[in-house]
């Protein structure tokens, strides 16, 4: 199967249509809504980002997706990103664990470097040091996670003499990891040494770029035997917005476009849809693009979408509801025709533990066997 | 024979343009070098000034699209490179210089490349030293000892004719004498994880 849902920078936005500032309150409530929402129509995961500066509202991404865990029963929590570069590996070791138990298991998170120059020395780090921080702090933050007792020296944090995380990982099982990169293919390298996911932001970019990123994770996914290329756990973003009537969906939109931080001054709207995977227009344009995803990447495991660029809540709202009323049933089923068996469904909690049950029965036969 | 790709930026902006006089006569003089030297050589010229707006879109989208991509791709892969500017406020143009700035930081890297510059005064000749060299110093870019300045009374010179033919011999000699040095792509050739992670 594959997941789908939703992800959010979390940025408090001033609406152009009538000059209303939202408030950080405001934002961080309609998160949770939003999340809740997603649930509600059947999407299968929410993803928040981690910000330290406004206009963003998401520094405690644990306690925003704990509050949220609380309200759902089904839906899986993550991020996009999570900073491995200024936060401490020992921390995220820790508060994603106990997310994980509160959860039930509804854990996965997305490693990513983010951040501009300015926001490393809040956290006493220097971005110049980003990649290595990346493959360092990942590194630890592995071993705490399936070592008890870590004896551990880097470059980048005091050692650690006999150190245990606490609280142990939920049924002895890490939370699943993706690594998020725009272009660095060392972190394309790092998802496919460890078996882990990659995770292409895909919007702002065009789908040559996508590719190279995911080819290279994919073939050094094999070459480091953790299974077929094809085999290789992807996942992709989308932004869309969507109206019954194309021009409907594109007038609606523009205003929105025009002033976003990202957008605003360059392309057009209608040059950005045709270079990047942005979608505005009707539901069933928005399948047909997100279809086409597979075309160019091959059979993959996750897909969230970004709705709220500025959009006041009503309309996020509603995108929540077509995306899970008339978008994702179709996806579901059009993406499982043609879908190999052995391409693997998305990593769950439970699906991680099932393989840490069998592997622990193949060691326990084996060891049997040689007695 | 070996075919040698030459790509010529020119950041001209009228029409007809001196900037793309002297380009093409730079061009055609590299081109017939090359023939003596029993190579061929494929011109592609990059007019800068049809892909204004696509510049300024690059610098806030952060990637080349339509027809500046191709451009782009023709500049970063040529076997030699000719780049010919106006003058303004005693320097590159602006438009120049942007195309430069979206390029990756080793794109023209080792690339022979040929400067020239056009002007209404001879007093601005100058700028081709103290302000493209260091431009394509910082690119790495293999620049060639003779550059070509045009001043507005140049063109009616001799002599003028003279330094292009020079030049164009100049590039031809150093492309066919180069063995272009190998750019390892880091999607083809990634770096190990075990030399990231390991490394002292």
């Amino acid at each position: 199967m594959m997941q789908f849902g939703i992800f959010s920078v979390g940025q408090v936005s001033t609406d152009p249509a009538t000059g209303r500032v939202q408030s950080e309150r405001d934002k961080i409530r309609m998160m949770v809504r939003m999340a809740r929402r997603a649930e509600e129509v059947g999407l299968d995961v929410f993803a928040t980002g981690e910000h330290h500066n406004p206009p963003f509202v998401p520094s405690s991404p644990t306690t925003l997706l704990g509050y949220i865990a609380a309200q759902t029963e089904r839906l899986v929590l993550s991020t996009a990103t999570t900073l491995i570069t200024t936060n401490d590996p020992v921390k995220i070791a820790e508060d994603y664990a106990m997310l994980q138990h509160l959860a039930e298991g509804r854990v996965d998170l997305m490693m990513g470097r983010g951040n501009t120059a300015p926001v490393y020395p809040w956290f006493g780090k220097d971005i110049r040091d980003g990649l290595d921080l990346a493959i360092e702090n990942y590194h630890l933050l592995h071993r705490l996670w399936r070592e008890d007792v870590v004896d551990w020296k880097g470059q980048h944090r005091t050692p650690l003499q006999g150190f245990t995380a606490t609280p142990r990982p939920l049924d002895g099982v890490p939370p699943f990891v993706w690594h998020g990169s725009i272009r660095s293919p060392e972190i394309a390298e790092q998802a496919a040494y460890y078996g882990d996911g990659f995770f292409h932001n895909n919007i702002f970019w065009p789908m040559e770029h996508v590719q190279r990123m995911v080819g290279l994770y994919r073939r050094r996914y094999e070459h480091y035997g953790h299974g077929a290329a094809d085999q290789a756990i992807v996942g992709l973003g989308g932004q869309v917005y969507m109206r019954p009537k194309a021009e409907d969906a594109i007038r609606e939109f523009r205003p929105y476009f025009d002033t976003s931080y990202v957008y605003a001054n360059g392309p057009s709207l209608e040059e950005t849809m045709k270079t990047t995977p942005l979608t505005v227009g009707t539901p069933e344009q928005v399948i047909e693009r997100t279809l086409g995803f597979r075309d160019a990447i091959g059979d993959y495991q996750r897909q969230l979408f970004t709705l709220d660029l500025g959009l006041p809540e009503e309309q996020v709202m509603e995108q929540i509801d077509i995306l899970g009323e008339e978008v994702v049933p179709v996806l579901r089923k059009e993406f499982a025709i043609g879908r190999p068996a052995h391409v693997p469904d998305a990593p769950t909690h439970g699906s991680l533990l099932a393989a840490a049950k069998a592997a622990g029965t193949e060691a326990e036969k084996k060891e049997e066997a040689a007695r | 024979m070996t075919t040698r790709s030459l790509a010529v930026v020119s950041a001209g902006l009228r029409e007809p343009s001196s900037t793309r006089m002297l380009a093409d006569r730079l061009a055609q003089a590299t081109a017939e070098a090359l023939r003596e030297r029993g190579d061929e050589a494929v011109v592609e010229v990059v007019e800068l000034r049809v892909l204004g707006h696509d510049l300024v879109n690059n610098l806030i989208s952060g990637f080349p699209a339509g027809e500046l991509k191709g451009a782009v791709e023709a500049v970063s892969g040529a076997d030699g490179l000719i780049a010919v500017t106006p003058v303004f406020q005693a320097s590159y143009s602006g438009l120049f210089k942007t195309f430069f700035d979206v390029l990756d930081k080793d794109a023209i890297e080792d690339t022979p490349t040929l400067l020239g510059a056009t002007g209404g005064t001879p007093r601005h000749s100058l700028a081709i030293d103290f302000a493209m060299r260091p431009l394509f110093a910082y690119l790495r870019a293999a620049t060639q000892p003779t550059v070509v300045y045009a001043a507005t009374e140049d063109w009616g010179s001799g002599e003028l004719a003279d330094r292009i033919g020079k030049a164009g011999r100049e590039l031809a000699g150093t492309i066919t004498g180069r063995v272009p040095a190998a750019k390892p792509d880091p999607f083809d050739e990634p770096v190990p994880f075990e030399s990231l992670l390991f490394k002292e």
